[in-house]
C-alpha cells in the first residue's frame, strides 16, 4: 500500500475537521478526493504530509509511519500545493532547478530531471521568465514543475486547477495522466466533479472531515437509486401535465430548475421512450429534451441531501 | 555541504533580486546618506576647533588636560568658571575630584565627558597618573575630520548594519509550514529546517554586508566622508550588527503569523526608532536621552553600535569596547534562543 490512513481525526478547537478519516491508495492509482470547499480535503493532505498535527489516528506511506523526520520517505514524494508555491525573483528554469535540487543532489542527472519537467509542464519558451511575468494558467505549470520534477513515486495534488482557463486545466489534466502512465502514484484532490471522473482511477468522497463512500466511478454511481436523468424544457405545461409526468413509470423524482424540468428515474430503460409517448399524447410541445446519465454530483447529493457545489 | 551552498546561492540571489531588499537595504541609506549630508552640508566638513575647558588650577590633573590636544584648558576658579560658562567662552568646567560642570548638552561637552571617562577608567586601573600615556589623542590622531555631526552617519551605519533584519524574517518565511506556501513545500522536501536556515542566514549575512559595503564606499568616495580611522574594530561592530539584525529578523519572522509585509514595516519601525534614539534625527536628542536615561544608550543596540564607532573613530578609544560587543553578543544570543523556541516545532496545529 502506497498510502494508508486509518481513522484519522483532526480538530481546530471545537471543529471537528478530520472524523475519523480513512483513505488507502495503491500502487499506481490516481485517487480522487472529491468534496465541497471545506469538507477536509487540503487538512488531510497536510496531515498525510505531516504538516498539521493531529488528534488521532494512523498514517503510513510506503508501509513505514509517516513523521517530520521521514526524511527517505519525503524523497519519494512530490507535492503541487494549492497556491503558486514558488520563488517570485527565481526564474522559471531557476524555480525548477531548485526545488528540484532539494532531492536531486547530482548535478548530471538533475540538469537531466529539469530539462524533462521543463518540457513536461511547456514551459520551454520562458525559462528566463520570472513568475510574476507568466499567466496564471502558466504560473500553475511552473508549480507543477517544482513538485514533480525529481520524479517522485507519489505525487499529492490538490487542487492544481483552480482559476485556470480550460486550455491550460487540459493541459494539467493530460499531464496527470502522463504522470500515472510514466508509474507515479496520484492522490488528486478537487471539487471539480468532472476532473475527477475524467482522470481519476478511484474516488473517495468526503464531506465534513469524513469519507462517504470510496470506490470507482461506476462503482459510485451504481450505489445510488438515480439510473437515468431527463432534462426537458416545455413552452406550454400546466401544472396538472407535471403532476402526471411526476407518476410516469420508474420516476423517482422531478424538480422544477429554471425553465427546465430533471426528471429522474430509477430504472434505465425506455424512459426517454416513455417520456415522448406522454408529449405526443398529451400534445405537448418541448423545447429541449435530452437523457443523462447520473454524475458524481447525484451521488454527492443523494448521499448528503445537498449539491457538491454548494 | 554542496546542498548548502546550493541553497545559499539561490536564496542570495532570491533575496539580491528583491525589490523590497534593493529599497531598504541599498538605495534606502544611500538616500538617507544624501539626505543627511545635503541638510547638514554647512556644519559638516567644518575643521574642528579646540574646546574650552575651565580646570581648577588645584587639579592633580591639570597637566593631563593639558597634554590633549584637543582641549583649550583655562586655569580658573570656580566663580570664573560660573561666569565664563554663562558667556559662553568656555564648554565645561572641571574640578579637583574630576566633576564636570556644564550649562547645556552639546557635542562638545560630549567630548569632555568622554576624556573625563578615559581619565577615570585609567585611574580606576591603579595605574600611577604619571604612567597614563600624557600623548593620547582622544579625537584625531589620525587626521580625521571632526565633524560635529559625524554622529548621525555613525548611527546610520548601525542602523543599516542591523538591516539583516529583513532576510532573518524572510528566511524564517521560507521555511515555516505556517507562515508561507513555499514554506509548505520546503517542510515537505527532504531537508533539515537548520540546513536551510543556516543557509538563508549567510546568503543573507552577505548580501547585507555588501550592502553595507556599498554605503561605506558611497560615502567615502561620493560624500568623501572620512568616518573610519579604526577600520579594524569598526568592522567587527558592523559584522555584529550584521548578526544582530539577523537573528531579531528570525525573532519577528518566527514569532508571529502577520504577512512579511506587516512584519518588515514592524522591522523597519524597530530599527528607525531604536536609531531616532542613537541620535540619527539629531544628535542633540541622544545628548539628551545619556543625560537623563544613561542606561539607554546601553541597552538600545544601534546606540551601543553607534557609540562605539564614535569612540573608536573619532575619540580613538579602544579599550573599552569589549562591553559593546559583549551586550550586542547577548541580545545575539537571546533572540536565537527564542527564534529556536518558535522554529523547532515541526509540525503545526493549523496551516
Amino acid at each position: 500500500m502506497v498510502v494508508k490512513v486509518n481513522k484519522l481525526v483532526k480538530r481546530y478547537k471545537d471543529l471537528i475537521a478530520l472524523d475519523h478519516f480513512n483513505m488507502e491508495v495503491k500502487e499506481g492509482e490516481i485517487l480522487g478526493l472529491l468534496g465541497p470547499n471545506g469538507c477536509g480535503k487540503t487538512t488531510a493532505i497536510n496531515c498525510i504530509l505531516s504538516l498539521l498535527n493531529f488528534d488521532k489516528g494512523e498514517i503510513q506511506i510506503f508501509d513505514q509511519k509517516m513523521t517530520p523526520n521521514s526524511y527517505e520517505i519525503k524523497k519519494q514524494i512530490g507535492i503541487v500545493p494549492q497556491e503558486v508555491s514558488v520563488f517570485d525573483n527565481l526564474t522559471v528554469k531557476e524555480n525548477i532547478d531548485y526545488f528540484c535540487g532539494l532531492y536531486i543532489e547530482d548535478k548530471h542527472l538533475r540538469k537531466q530531471y529539469v530539462d524533462e519537467a521543463i518540457n513536461f509542464v511547456g514551459l520551454k519558451d520562458y525559462l528566463k521568465f520570472y513568475p510574476s511575468s507568466l499567466s496564471g494558467g502558466l504560473k500553475r505549470r511552473l508549480n507543477i514543475g517544482c513538485g514533480i520534477a525529481h520524479k517522485p513515486r507519489l505525487i499529492f495534488l490538490d487542487e492544481p486547477t483552480v482559476a485556470v482557463d480550460a486550455q491550460s486545466r487540459n493541459f494539467i489534466l493530460d499531464g496527470i495522466k502522463r504522470l500515472n502512465k510514466e508509474g507515479s502514484t496520484i492522490i488528486y484532490t478537487t471539487h471539480y466533479l468532472e476532473e475527477a471522473e475524467m482522470i481519476c482511477n478511484r474516488i473517495i468522497i468526503m464531506d465534513k472531515g469524513k469519507n462517504l463512500v470510496s470506490g470507482t466511478n461506476e462503482e459510485l454511481k451504481s450505489m445510488i437509486t438515480t439510473t437515468e436523468k431527463i432534462v426537458a424544457g416545455f413552452s406550454d405545461i400546466d401544472e396538472e401535465k407535471v403532476e402526471q409526468m411526476r407518476k410516469l413509470p420508474h420516476v423517482i423524482d422531478l424538480v422544477k430548475r429554471e425553465e427546465d424540468y430533471i426528471i429522474k428515474f430509477e430504472n434505465g430503460i425506455n424512459n426517454l421512450s416513455n417520456l415522448l409517448e406522454f408529449i405526443k399524447d398529451n400534445q405537448l410541445t418541448y423545447t429541449k429534451l435530452y437523457s443523462q446519465l447520473p454524475t458524481l454530483n447525484d451521488v454527492f447529493l443523494e448521499l448528503t441531501g445537498k449539491e457538491l457545489r454548494d | 555541504m554542496s546542498r548548502l551552498i546550493r541553497n545559499c546561492i539561490y536564496l542570495g540571489k532570491n533575496t539580491l533580486r528583491d525589490k523590497t531588499f534593493f529599497f531598504w537595504s541599498i538605495l534606502y541609506p544611500i538616500l538617507m546618506a544624501i539626505f543627511f549630508y545635503t541638510a547638514f552640508s554647512g556644519i559638516v566638513n567644518q575643521e574642528f576647533e579646540p574646546v574650552d575647558l575651565g580646570v581648577s588650577p588645584d587639579s592633580y590633573f591639570v597637566s593631563i588636560f593639558e597634554e590633549i590636544e584637543i582641549l583649550n584648558v583655562h586655569e580658573i576658579t570656580e566663580e570664573e568658571a560660573n561666569e565664563k560658562l554663562l558667556s559662553d567662552e568656555i564648554y565645561g568646567y572641571v574640578d579637583n575630584d574630576l566633576n564636570l560642570t556644564v550649562k547645556e548638552s552639546g557635542l562638545n561637552q560630549t567630548i569632555i565627558k568622554q576624556i573625563l571617562d578615559q581619565i577615570v577608567q585609567v585611574g580606576g586601573l591603579n595605574v600611577p597618573v604619571e604612567q597614563v600615556d600624557m600623548m593620547v589623542d582622544y579625537t584625531i590622531s589620525n587626521n580625521q575630520n571632526a565633524d560635529t555631526l559625524i554622529i548621525i552617519f555613525y548611527t546610520l551605519i548601525a542602523m543599516v548594519s542591523t538591516y539583516g533584519v529583513f532576510t532573518g524574517i524572510e528566511t524564517v518565511s521560507l521555511i515555516q509550514a505556517n507562515l508561507s506556501e513555499i514554506g509548505k513545500r520546503m517542510n515537505i522536501a527532504p531537508l533539515r529546517k537548520s540546513d536551510f536556515i543556516i543557509s538563508g542566514l549567510v546568503g543573507g549575512f552577505i548580501m547585507n554586508v555588501i550592502s553595507n559595503t556599498l554605503l561605506l564606499l558611497f560615502m567615502h568616495f561620493i560624500l568623501k566622508l572620512n568616518l573610519f580611522t579604526e577600520f579594524k574594530y569598526s568592522m567587527l561592530f558592523i559584522l555584529l550588527g550584521n548578526l544582530f539584525g539577523l537573528s531579531l529578523g528570525m525573532m519577528i519572522g518566527s514569532s508571529n503569523k502577520k504577512s512579511t509585509n506587516v512584519k518588515t514595516l514592524i522591522a523597519v519601525a524597530v530599527t528607525l526608532f531604536l536609531s531616532f534614539l542613537s541620535g540619527m534625527m539629531s544628535p542633540d536628542i541622544k545628548i539628551i536621552l545619556d543625560e537623563k536615561i544613561p542606561i539607554l544608550a546601553k541597552v538600545n543596540p544601534i546606540s551601543v553600535i553607534t557609540d562605539n564607532l564614535y569612540k573608536i573613530n573619532l575619540l580613538g578609544i579602544t579599550d573599552d569596547i569589549y562591553e559593546g560587543l559583549g551586550a550586542i553578543s547577548i541580545y545575539i544570543i537571546v533572540l536565537n534562543l527564542i527564534s529556536y523556541g518558535f522554529l523547532r516545532r515541526k509540525s503545526y496545529d493549523s496551516i
